[in-house]
């Protein structure tokens, strides 16, 4: 059998034709449906916004010394900032660790949906910038340009559906990308935290929207849209809420553990099922609605946090006490962060009890109370952030991360959300704001103090990314003999598209170290 | 002009393997973008709600706003579950024909569900500065993004199946949109009767 086929006639090519140039590198980079790309970049803007808007608290503070300000500033810094930790800071950080390590962690040789993941990127960056505008033309949230105000809106919806679409390309990696064998009770620990984050993430944000959008149609000027943010927005800020934003931290901790004692966790679904209750005890749209926080059932929910908190570190606290601990800066922040959250259910049962009975028990500010949760909140994001960035850092930049950045960044996070967090409970408990005189000063001082810590230590975990970024080459990691893991698979350098190799066979979570020791006999 | 004889073995190697799609990964990201702005949607009426109950009989006070049209509207949007649930029973049994005249109509619908929004607008003379209009507005041109947004994505999908993109093995497109469609129907029974029945 064959074919006849006749060419034909074509015109002539013109030699002298300039062939198309290749796309530089910033068009390779802004083009990038990488999620390696997506993901490095999600990681450095925010750590860099991070900083950034603790200096932002920071200045606020400073002005607030004096009870007509030091300055002469408008309130625009004080929502604005948390605001843009949160939104800027450390859900973005999380967000770009899981757009890079999840579909690694589930074998799968990219992320659902690149092009959305990448537009989620860009918009996210856009928004922030444009938050960032509309603050400095006194805007934001809470300042006194309606115009820049109305920016400052909408420049937060935006930045909120960006992360939305992000969570979604995630959720769906992690439920339709896995391998042969990897039901989802054997999905990695920080890919499940992700799955049960991102949809209260999208959830929480389509109703926070809600709110941006009507502020939008009712055309509200500075002053309705300041007090729309607060009546309508800022219960993501508190408890039970703002817990979401350490859901993915129980992952990271969990994953850290496990690989930092080279032992299997035996109670591997118990766990899950602790990260899936935390996740639901997050679960506050409901209470945003007037008087939302005065009832049985709001504080059940503040309370219940504590219950798989607790476990996860008594199921931690049992691995390491029969593994062989490698001591790392992981280990570390991963020790750390859990006591945050903590910290914020502490301060949610502050006002559960407070609210108890008929209704004002101290007399506490709710408000500060609300700062003191979204501190805490904030601080475990951030430190459990550092901690993902130092565990996978031989897969994200093919280095390991600096120790002393990674320590300092880590600690310095800590200790000052921490005492952001305390201070604020203290300012709801004895000294409100409007206290003029030597006390006043003390208590911004102290907040001055906490938030450059908290500054410091984003800018330190910067210098640790840039740090293992620059050290980070090509050349082939040796083996690594404790990795368990498919994110650790292929063993080596993290090369875009360099993963089209066969995948171990998935007969337990940890399939590679079924690769190395053989299956456990319960998995068998 | 040269004739060049090629042994077809030769010429056209093995295929490889058609590349499908991963199933369910269309289906399971349009599921979480209808549950966020399903929760968008319920928060602004729940808003709507609250807001109507503090009002009380004042709400909406100077303003007619006729049932007739409200219900067309549920009707229209009842019919077009059932073709939109045909598309996907065709695409599914690769019935390629019905699939198209099913999603047709349900377009067809879709639109004339806008015109009649549009319609009822101009007769309920809310105005954006009274003190309903807001939220009025923010619910139902909320509900009306959605449904553009439902056509939009069904548009699209119905060129893709043209295309021949989707078929019994990957209806996931088809089934994509049937998701987003049937949760912006339900959403409208909700206005329904909490905007219009209960004004």
């Amino acid at each position: 059998m064959a074919l006849t086929e006749t060419r034909p006639e074509t015109e002539r090519r013109d030699d002298t034709t300039p062939a198309p140039t290749p796309p530089s590198a910033v068009e390779r980079l802004i083009g990038s449906g990488d999620h390696l790309t997506i993901g490095r970049l999600y990681i450095g803007f925010a750590l860099f916004f991070l900083a950034l808007g603790a200096l932002g608290l920071g200045v606020h503070s400073l002005d607030r010394m004096t009870v007509d300000g030091v300055l002469g500033l408008t309130e625009v810094l004080r929502w604005t900032s948390l605001v843009a930790m949160v939104l800027m800071g450390v859900m973005p950080l999380l967000l770009g660790l899981a757009i890079f390590i999840v579909p690694r962690q589930v074998a799968s040789p990219a992320i659902a949906f690149p092009r959305a993941a990448a537009l989620s990127l860009w918009t996210w960056l856009i928004g922030g910038v444009l938050f960032i505008t509309s603050a400095v033309l006194d805007g934001g949230i809470g300042g006194t340009d309606t115009e820049a105000v109305r920016l400052g809106s909408l420049s937060m919806g935006v930045m909120m559906a960006a992360l939305s679409l992000g969570s979604v390309c995630v959720a769906t990696t992690v439920l339709s990308h896995r391998p042969l064998g990897m039901g989802l009770a054997r999905v990695p620990f920080f890919a499940w935290s992700m799955l049960v984050a991102t949809p209260i993430w999208i959830l929480t944000f389509g109703s926070t929207i809600a709110h941006v959008w009507l502020g939008r149609v009712a055309d509200a000027d500075a002053a309705g849209l300041t007090v729309g943010f607060v009546d309508g927005i800022a219960w993501f800020l508190r408890a039970p809420s703002v817990y979401l934003l350490a859901i993915p931290v129980l992952g990271i901790v969990a994953d850290v553990i496990v690989l930092a004692t080279g032992r299997r966790l035996s109670t591997y679904g118990v766990m899950q099922g602790l990260i899936a209750a935390y996740g639901v005890a997050s679960f506050g749209v409901w209470t945003q609605s007037p008087g939302g926080t005065e009832n049985i059932v709001w504080v059940a929910f503040v309370l219940a946090a504590a219950v798989p908190v607790l476990g996860l570190i008594g199921l931690a606290g049992e691995n390491l006490r029969h593994g062989k601990v490698n001591a790392s800066v992981a280990l570390v922040g991963a020790l750390l962060a859990p006591l945050l959250i903590l910290g914020g259910v502490a301060a949610a049962a502050v006002q559960a009890v407070d609210q108890a009975g008929s209704g004002n028990l101290w007399s506490l500010d709710a408000q500060m109370l609300l700062w003191a949760q979204a501190s805490f909140l904030l601080g475990a994001a951030a430190v459990g952030g550092v901690v993902g960035l130092a565990h996978w850092s031989p897969r994200l930049w093919n280095a390991a991360a600096p120790q002393g950045a990674g320590i300092g960044a880590a600690v310095l996070l800590f200790i000052g959300s921490g005492t952001l967090a305390t201070i604020h409970l203290v300012q709801s408990i004895a000294a409100r704001e409007g206290e003029a005189g030597l006390v006043r000063g003390a208590l911004f001082g102290v907040t001055i103090a906490a938030v450059l810590l908290i500054a410091l230590g984003a800018l330190s975990a910067l210098a640790m990314v840039l740090g293992a970024a620059s050290a980070g080459n090509d050349t082939p990691a040796p083996d690594d003999d404790t990795a368990m893991t498919l994110e650790w698979w292929p063993v080596g350098p993290v090369i875009a598209g360099d993963v089209d190799v066969e995948v171990p066979p998935v007969t337990s979570p940890y399939p590679l170290a079924d690769l190395r020791e053989g299956p456990e006999e319960d998995d068998a | 002009m040269a004739n060049t004889t090629i042994p077809l073995d030769v010429a056209l190697p093995e295929a490889p393997p058609a590349h499908l799609p991963r199933r369910r990964e269309l289906l399971f990201g349009t599921g979480f973008v209808t549950a966020a702005v399903t929760m968008g949607l319920v928060t602004l009426i729940g808003a709507y709600i609250s807001a109507r109950d503090a009002a009380g009989v004042a709400w909406l006070e100077g303003n007619e706003i006729p049932l007739t049209q409200p219900n067309m509207q549920l009707v229209t949007l009842g019919m077009s579950l059932v073709t939109m649930h045909w598309a996907v029973y065709a695409i599914t049994r690769d019935d390629r024909y019905h699939a198209y005249m099913a999603l047709g109509i349900t377009a067809l619908l879709g639109i004339a569900f806008v015109n009649q929004t549009t319609f009822l607008y101009r007769m309920a003379e809310v105005e954006l500065t009274q003190p309903e209009g807001p939220l009025f507005y923010a619910v139902t041109v909320g509900h009306l993004l959605m449904m553009i947004a439902a056509l939009l994505f069904l548009v699209l999908m119905a060129f893709r199946a043209l295309g021949g993109q989707f078929s019994s093995r990957q209806p996931d497109g088809i089934s994509a949109a049937a998701i987003f469609w049937y949760v912006t129907c339900g959403l409208y029974a909700i206005i329904w009767f909490a905007v219009y029945v209960q004004k």
